[in-house]
């Protein structure tokens, strides 16, 4: 035997030796974690059969400080209104776009948690913060406690929120066209789009002010905006612009809307408008 | 080197590695007795366990930020199954209301209440109590870190700003007590029948030490200046008792810190007593606390000096007290429907030597214009000591020249008038921040104070 062949056998052996020395099996005790369920409200049942099992989506309104911003002086909602809220979502919000873009489509492209808020959520600007989308995993709802579902206005501007939010959630999906966006209004965004002028706004092509702080939140706002008005309330908006140029701005984003939905979803963005403002109604009048 | 040494080496470094790696002794010292994850769990169930022992719950005098707001109460009583029923002395309503909680880990340990009670009210970015909070409510938080016990008591620690909340056990007469703590507020408040001045007083058993003291309900908190000029200032939150108050921080007086005061109805004052005669306490004064020379203006020799109330300028000054106003209306009200009051003007040290309070009156659709006039004429003692003046009464007239006759006491005026001629006396002080010279006539025995513009 070659004195290499001699040590291999040798390091062979060692190696066994060295790997198989330690092993000590201690036998597994039970887990230490809490698997208890806790008992379930009516309203965790509805959540599920609503939310969780079609949709896969959580609806959060226990609090959990880790799913909301701690600097904020925020709080949970109270229980009897998280239904009513959560009811007018899954009506204008998800069967809208189940009608219009099939069943599967909010079911692959949805948050997969909706965090519900009690009261406002207010910036020291004085403006408040309506909602929030996070990384497209995560919308969240503020002013739960205010929402009275027989008000017009007020289920608007509360859907308006999560039509908004779920856009970014769109745009964080599948992109739109940033680069054309961009070279309609270019100058025309600000930081301090709160101390805007509404009329102003609109004559500069921007359907609110809010639309003013970036181009994703002017294709958010562009979108959501149209989705949480009929037809004709969107054409007395434009009839209301007056600068010509401002008309012409506006009416190429919502092209470029219009577009992205067709490109990205294959969704006929005028049929969810119909299909939102149709369940709209149903809402308020029952 | 040969290579059969490298070998050789080689073997005997893994040989020795070998024999040696199951020594048992590599192991990290054991700190504990048990793994982190038993520790956790062991102290949720402590703190749970603890806080489901009271038999009538907890209760908490919660200050959110005591360096400027006060203390809310919050009675807690915890439930099988993660329920907590709750009530606080925040608003108007203290009635029991039910929600869930629960013991999660936080930064540490901690009780949760997740979903809406009363205690989420202290932090709603939408209800701030100043402009300063402005979207960040009473500061409040409701998950509170478990830092153990502390003689019966749950110490804890709020989430966001860390401060001390401590967890006491209630009594059955907590919860029945819980709505005497806004009748409270309303005492430390003060009514309108309480004098003007109110100060703190510190009291080391010799000497006693006076602080301005102030209060604003919004925020619960007060400031108390000194009045000997150095600039010293009490700050302190307060909570609100069926008996009196707790604040926070202590009043430190001669090392002890005085927490607890006690309210008496008879003079609505409140004391906190320690020992070897330690005492503070917030009273009432008839007396300005801080005496000026400003009623020499009103004396003898001092010039034809004029001050007046003027119903566009000075009537909606905060010096103004409710008894002047009310007077004030009830005279209007008298006077005649469609009148008002457009001035009170006492004129002192006249060309002729007299002096008087002239009441001019006009249409409430047109006050610009004086239509009715009454003088009563009055001459002027003064209190060196105390620093007051007192009007002695004269005659009335309606009109101020010394062939007028006299007219009998306008009935409507009487009331009002009374205060100006209180035998006791008047102080007559300059006030500030008006925009405007002006001084106010208050009483030294009644909550009565009038803000006058000065012509001077």
């Amino acid at each position: 035997m070659k004195i290499v062949e001699k040590y291999r056998i040798i390091v062979l052996l060692a190696g066994v030796l060295f790997f198989g020395a330690c092993a000590q099996e201690e036998p597994l005790t039970e887990s230490q974690l809490d698997y208890t369920v806790p008992e379930k409200t009516a309203l965790d049942n509805w959540i599920e059969a609503n939310y969780l099992d079609p949709y896969n989506i959580n609806a959060q309104y226990k609090w959990n400080q880790n799913t909301v911003d701690n600097t904020r002086f925020l709080f949970p909602p109270m229980v009897d209104k998280v239904q009513p809220a959560l009811d007018v979502v899954k009506q204008i919000w998800l069967d809208s776009y189940s009608a219009v873009g099939g069943s599967d489509f909010v079911k692959i492209i949805a948050p997969r948690e909706i965090v519900l808020v009690g009261g406002v959520n207010s910036n020291s600007n004085g403006t408040r913060t309506l909602g929030i989308a996070d990384s497209g995993q995560r919308i969240t709802l503020f002013e739960v406690d205010y929402l009275n579902t027989k008000n017009r206005a007020n289920v608007t501007e509360f859907i308006h929120t999560i039509q908004h939010e779920y856009v970014h959630i769109l745009n964080q999906n599948k992109s739109f066209d940033k680069q054309t966006w961009q070279k309609i209004s270019p100058g025309d965004y600000t930081g301090t789009w709160h101390l805007e002028n509404l009329t102003v706004s609109r004559n500069l092509g921007f359907v609110t002010n809010y639309a003013r702080n970036n181009i994703t939140e002017d294709f958010a706002e562009t979108a959501s905006i149209i989705l949480t008005s009929s037809k004709a309330e969107y054409e007395a908006l434009l009839a209301s612009i007056t600068d010509p140029n401002g008309k012409a701005k506006l009416k190429q984003k919502e092209a470029i809307v219009v577009q992205y939905y067709k490109d990205a979803f294959n969704i006929d963005f005028y049929a969810l408008r119909d299909a939102a403002e149709i369940n709209t109604n149903k809402v308020i009048n029952n | 080197m040969k290579l059969k040494n490298i070998f050789r080496y080689l073997m005997m470094a893994m040989l020795m590695v070998n024999l040696s790696a199951c020594n048992s002794d590599t192991d990290a010292e054991q700190k504990f007795d048990v793994t982190p994850t038993e520790r956790l769990n062991a102290q949720k169930k402590e703190l749970n366990d603890l806080l489901l022992s009271s038999e009538q719950g907890w209760k908490a005098v919660y200050f959110t930020d005591d360096t400027q707001l006060g203390g809310f109460t919050h009675l807690f009583k915890f439930l099988p199954g993660k329920k907590v029923e709750m009530a606080s002395d925040f608003d108007a309503d203290t009635e029991k209301h039910t929600s869930d909680y629960d013991v999660v880990l936080g930064s540490t340990v901690s009780v949760l209440f997740n979903t809406f009670n009363r205690i989420h009210l202290l932090s709603d970015s939408g209800n701030s109590p100043t402009t300063a909070l402005r979207g960040k409510g009473y500061l409040g938080d409701f998950q509170f870190l478990y830092y153990g016990q502390e003689n019966g008591d749950i110490i804890f620690k709020s989430n966001r700003l860390v401060r001390e909340v401590r967890f006491v056990k209630a009594t059955a007469q907590d919860w029945v007590d819980l709505e005497q703590n806004l009748v409270m507020e309303q005492n430390v408040i003060g009514g309108d029948t309480r004098p003007l001045f109110r100060f703190l007083e510190t009291n080391d058993g010799t000497t006693a030490k006076k602080y301005d003291f102030s209060f604003s309900s919004v925020t619960r908190f007060s400031n108390s200046e000194a009045i000997d000029n150095s600039g010293e200032v009490i700050s302190m939150g307060v909570g609100y008792t069926p008996t009196g108050i707790v604040v926070s921080p202590a009043v430190e007086v001669k090392g002890q810190k005085l927490t607890n005061f006690i309210y008496n109805d008879a003079d609505g004052s409140f004391t906190a007593t320690g020992t070897s005669g330690v005492t503070a306490s917030i009273k009432y004064s008839n007396a300005p606390l801080v005496l000026t020379d400003d009623y020499k203006l009103l004396l003898p020799g001092s010039g034809n000096n004029v001050y007046a109330y003027i119903y566009n300028t000075t009537k909606p000054e905060p010096a103004n007290s409710a008894l002047f106003l009310s007077l004030l209306a009830n005279a209007e009200a008298a006077a005649g429907t469609g009148l008002l009051i457009q001035r009170i003007q006492p004129w002192f040290n006249n060309a002729d030597g007299s002096g008087y309070i002239e009441y001019r009156f006009a249409a409430v659709a047109n006050p610009a214009v004086t239509i009715a006039r009454r003088y009563h004429y009055f001459t002027v003692s003064a209190d060196a000591v105390n620093k007051t003046v007192t009007l002695i009464p004269g005659v009335w007239k309606s009109t101020a020249t010394a062939a007028s006759p006299a007219i009998a006491t306008p009935s409507f005026l009487k009331a009002l008038d009374d205060q100006f001629m209180n035998p006791q006396g008047l102080y007559f002080a300059e006030i500030s921040g008006l925009g405007y010279k002006a001084y106010t006539f208050t009483s030294t025995t009644t909550p009565f104070r009038m803000v006058a513009y000065s012509f001077q």
